[in-house]
């Protein structure tokens, strides 16, 4: 999309106000999503995404521009919006550009954007099919199968000159159960950073009856009870409450500035000492995982606390500038309109030292949160929520009957606290976190865990 | 490539291939933004987007692609591709490219002069410097920003319907960290305009709802009289007005399937979706598919009157469009309002305190995730103000309330006089008065 000679051009014109540092990010990125509903294929839609974002640095100011006009003459005039900015004098007036290309330790056997619509649109059959055919109860499922190749160039004026192609499949089920006028919902949707052989790890059968049993649970659930409770949390997706509750808050986006209860923490003990966290950008064709971020530093494994300790941030180059450390490989942005900031890659609470049965016989009265929705936090204050989508009442150490319409809230550097067993089925679940650089894949994740006093968001 | 020569390649491929009904959706957009921290700009960016989207009907199925590339290939691709997705499409909702409606509002594009990148700077500066000598408490981590962008919409199909709609608009924000030494908490106040008359007023706004923060604590679990704020039940309307869609109903996800003409909603409620209304920073004289638009009251006096349909549904359930179907070039055809609003009331807000008597005056929602749009379930993180004998008492925060969308309609008891708007984008909105609902329940402590 870019060539070295181009890319000199382009990076010396968007130095030239006075910058200290200047980034190309060209991408190209082709989608393919299938959708069902009512047991017919309803719509398959094609997008191609390109462009290129560019963004120069002067101490730790930033300016970024980015157009969809990739010929040479878009990408100078972007460089120069990004010039005429500053006015500085001259820092930079050669760069010496060499080609570094990275591993690629997430292959793809079955390329999902150049695969038959046809077998896509079977995959999708089958998953609900297979909802639907679970119980008479349930009355319909619907769903989609989504595609992403995504293709990215990197230059900057430190020399680098990179480019990686990564590729995501997902497919989200819905399945409706409806008996006596009343209708519950549930879902299943497993992704991975690979190709349509995802689907040989999960048969999209499973995924389809996953979600038909999920909304039969719902369906005989009563309203959940309200008030503070010990609640055990189950492993996959119930990571998200790591993710809310100190993620984001570890995250150079905020702690760079100083808007983060995390700020001046390392090394001190901010959890209890069974909790040992991850961020994991380098998981063979883990959701979250990519090869290099999107500023071209390689992704890495980052222990971020190990047995309550703080060790650790997630940085990108601007957070490295503003808080005098090294970048982490996490840098991350929707797509080149947004200018990249530090997020989560594969996030997860490591396996500890409990046996997962002792976490429910330990609980008197309480509820065993088994699939858990999106959230939300505020880093400054560490106040978070998420949503509890499939959760059981505990009595006297026994999972009881279903309970439904929670969503559980806190303030992080409490509950990291209250974190006070943690079990050994440690399992990921599959997201889309928003922030300000918009939409990324990660994944959260976790084994059973036990939150001695939590705030239930019931009625 | 302007938009006449990229028309003139998508015809010509269209023909090459035996395609005779298809439309074009075309949006070219660009925005700017500045940002202050500590005294100083901390970032500015500026970006420049164009979107293409083609849709065509094959053998009764509307296949469709979307592209931001602009060359003849890529053009030449997108009709192809669109061609080819069609062939897969089971839907039995009938694909109809519109031939145009009869009447368009006259809603002539305003001439809006973008503020130049110095003016966005000067002004984030100045709403820094407002926002800091607002408040002694008021300290570092504090951002201000501006921004400005315009948008342009142009449609075009296969029977030669063109229309075209455009809107710019200007943003800002206040966003303080205040400090009492023990504890640090933060709030947020934009402002979506046309022009930034009312940056005091974001300013103050920003530093009294981020001081009153300050030492907040949660409030006992159990059962409250609430007055949502209108910007926050504006957010209720943006998350649950999928039931009223057409397509929802059709298949059998919207709880108000079959409810046309019976009472869903207090008496006090009117629900109205207004496509030209002063309160968007760009008015919509056509939907998604070409159909004019019009204003109708989904909800009357707490009678449901209508749900919003697109040409398909229209078909499906044997009634005029809506023209309501919403599309952007890379998405497909769905259907949303424009402007939906709760209409006010006939109280102050200080009556509505007053017939509150004891409770909570809800300004935050933190997140919609513990809802469910089929059932109407919710279940949200909270704050705002304690209601004590009728006046405005302390902060309080981190409790939820919980309670579900449609026992909510019908448990209004009374609206302020005021209507409070929420932007979600340049052309659509929500708004809505204080709601004052009894009997809600709230976990906290």
């Amino acid at each position: 999309m870019i060539d070295k000679i181009l890319a000199d051009e382009v990076l010396l014109k968007a130095v030239s106000g006075g910058a200290d540092f200047a980034e190309i990010f060209c991408e190209l990125t082709r989608t393919n999503v299938v959708s069902l509903v009512d047991k017919k294929i309803d719509k398959i839609n094609d997008n191609v995404i390109s462009g290129v974002g560019i963004r120069a640095f002067y101490g730790t100011q930033t300016v970024y521009a980015s157009t969809c006009d990739t010929s040479r003459e878009g990408l100078l005039a972007c460089a120069a919006k990004v010039a005429d900015v500053i006015s500085l004098d001259k820092k930079i007036s050669s760069v010496n550009l060499t080609e570094k290309i990275f591993a690629n330790i997430h292959p793809v056997a079955v390329d999902p954007i150049a695969s038959g619509m046809g077998y896509k649109t079977d995959i999708l059959k089958n998953a609900c099919r297979s909802a639907e055919s679970y119980d008479s109860l349930i009355e319909q499922a619907q769903g989609n199968l989504s595609c992403i190749e995504r293709n990215i160039w990197i230059a900057n004026t430190e020399g680098l000159f990179t480019f990686d192609k990564h590729t995501r499949t997902r497919m989200y089920i819905t399945a409706i159960a409806a008996q006596n006028g009343e209708k519950q919902t549930g879902m299943c949707a497993p992704g991975r950073g690979m190709g349509l052989e995802v689907f040989d790890i999960f048969k999209p059968e499973d995924i389809g009856a996953e979600a038909a049993r999920h909304a039969l649970v719902n369906l005989r659930a009563d309203y959940c009870p309200a008030g503070k409770m010990t609640v055990a949390i189950e492993n996959g997706f119930g990571g998200v409450i790591f993710h809310e509750a100190c993620g984001h808050s570890l995250e150079a986006t905020c702690v760079g500035i100083g808007n983060s209860k995390m700020c001046g923490k390392l090394g001190q003990k901010i959890a209890n000492e069974k909790v040992t966290a991850i961020d994991d950008g380098t998981i063979p064709g883990g959701w979250g995982s990519n090869n290099i971020d999107d500023e071209g530093n390689p992704t890495q494994k980052n222990i971020l606390i190990e047995k309550g300790i703080l060790k650790n941030y997630m940085i990108d180059r601007l957070g490295s500038r503003r808080m005098n450390m090294p970048v982490t490989g996490n840098s991350r942005r929707q797509n080149y309109t947004f200018e990249p900031t530090s997020r989560m890659t594969n996030t997860y609470i490591d396996n500890g030292p409990d046996k997962n049965e002792d976490i429910i016989k330990s609980i008197e009265y309480g509820i065993y949160a088994k699939k858990m929705g999106g959230g939300s936090v505020n880093p400054l204050t560490n106040d978070f929520n998420f949503a509890v989508i499939e959760g059981y009442i505990v009595r006297n150490g026994e999972i009881c009957e279903p309970v439904r319409g929670a969503s559980l809230i806190g303030n992080g550097a409490e509950i990291l606290n209250l974190i006070d067993m943690v079990g050994q089925n440690l399992d990921r679940g599959q997201g889309m976190c928003g922030s300000v650089s918009g939409a990324v894949p990660t994944d959260v994740g976790q084994p059973l865990i036990r939150v001695s006093n939590i705030t239930v968001g019931g009625r | 490539m302007n938009f006449s020569e990229i028309k003139k390649i998508i015809s010509e491929s269209a023909k090459k291939i035996g395609i005779a009904e298809y439309d074009i959706y075309y949006s070219e957009s660009s925005e700017t933004s500045t940002e202050t921290l500590k005294h100083e700009i901390s970032g500015f960016s500026s970006s420049d987007s164009i979107g293409i989207g083609f849709r065509c009907i094959v053998d009764g199925k509307f296949g469709q692609a979307s592209c931001e590339h602009i060359s003849k290939e890529e053009l030449e691709m997108l009709v192809v591709k669109a061609a080819d997705n069609a062939k897969y499409i089971e839907s039995s909702d009938e694909a109809i490219i519109f031939k145009g409606s009869e009447h368009y509002e006259n809603v002539p594009c305003e001439q809006f002069r973008a503020p130049t990148s110095g003016t966005l700077r000067d002004i984030a500066l100045e709403i820094e410097d407002k926002t800091y000598k607002e408040g002694e408490l008021v300290t570092d981590g504090t951002q201000c920003g501006a921004g400005t962008g315009v948008v342009a919409v142009h449609m075009y199909n296969s029977y030669g319907l063109e229309l075209h709609k455009s809107a710019g608009y200007v943003y800002y924000y206040s966003c303080p960290v205040v400090s009492d030494g023990k504890e640090t908490e933060d709030s947020v106040e934009a402002k979506n305009a046309k022009n930034f008359d009312e940056i005091d007023n974001v300013v103050k706004k920003a530093v009294k709802n981020a001081n009153a923060k300050l030492g907040a604590d949660s409030v006992p679990s159990g059962s409250y009289n609430v007055i949502i704020s209108g910007k926050k039940f504006s957010e209720f309307l943006a998350e649950f007005c999928g039931c009223f869609s057409a397509k929802q109903v059709k298949l059998g996800l919207s709880k108000l399937a079959g409810k046309l003409d019976e009472k869903i909603a207090s008496d006090i409620v009117t629900i109205t979706d207004d496509p030209f209304s002063d309160e968007l920073c760009g008015k919509n004289a056509f939907d998604g598919e070409g159909v004019a638009t019009r204003t109708k009251n989904v909800i009357e006096n707490g009678v449901l009157k209508t749900y919003f349909y697109d040409l398909a549904m229209a078909k499906h359930f044997g009634v005029e469009p809506t023209g309501n179907a919403s599309r952007g070039y890379s998405s497909p055809v769905s259907i949303s309002p424009y402007f939906l609003y709760l209409n006010k009331g006939d109280k102050s807000f200080d009556e509505l305190l007053e017939i509150a008597g004891n409770g909570i005056y809800v300004t935050e929602l933190k997140s919609f995730s513990a809802t469910n749009a089929v059932t109407g379930d919710f279940s949200i993180e909270s704050a705002g103000y304690l209601i004590e004998d009728g006046k405005i008492g302390k902060f309080v925060k981190s409790f939820t309330i919980a309670g579900n969308f449609f026992e909510l309609l019908k448990n209004i008891e009374a609206l302020s006089n005021d209507l409070q708007v929420e932007h979600s984008g340049l052309f659509r909105g929500f708004a809505s008065p204080d709601v004052f609902v009894k009997n809600i329940s709230v976990a906290g402590k």
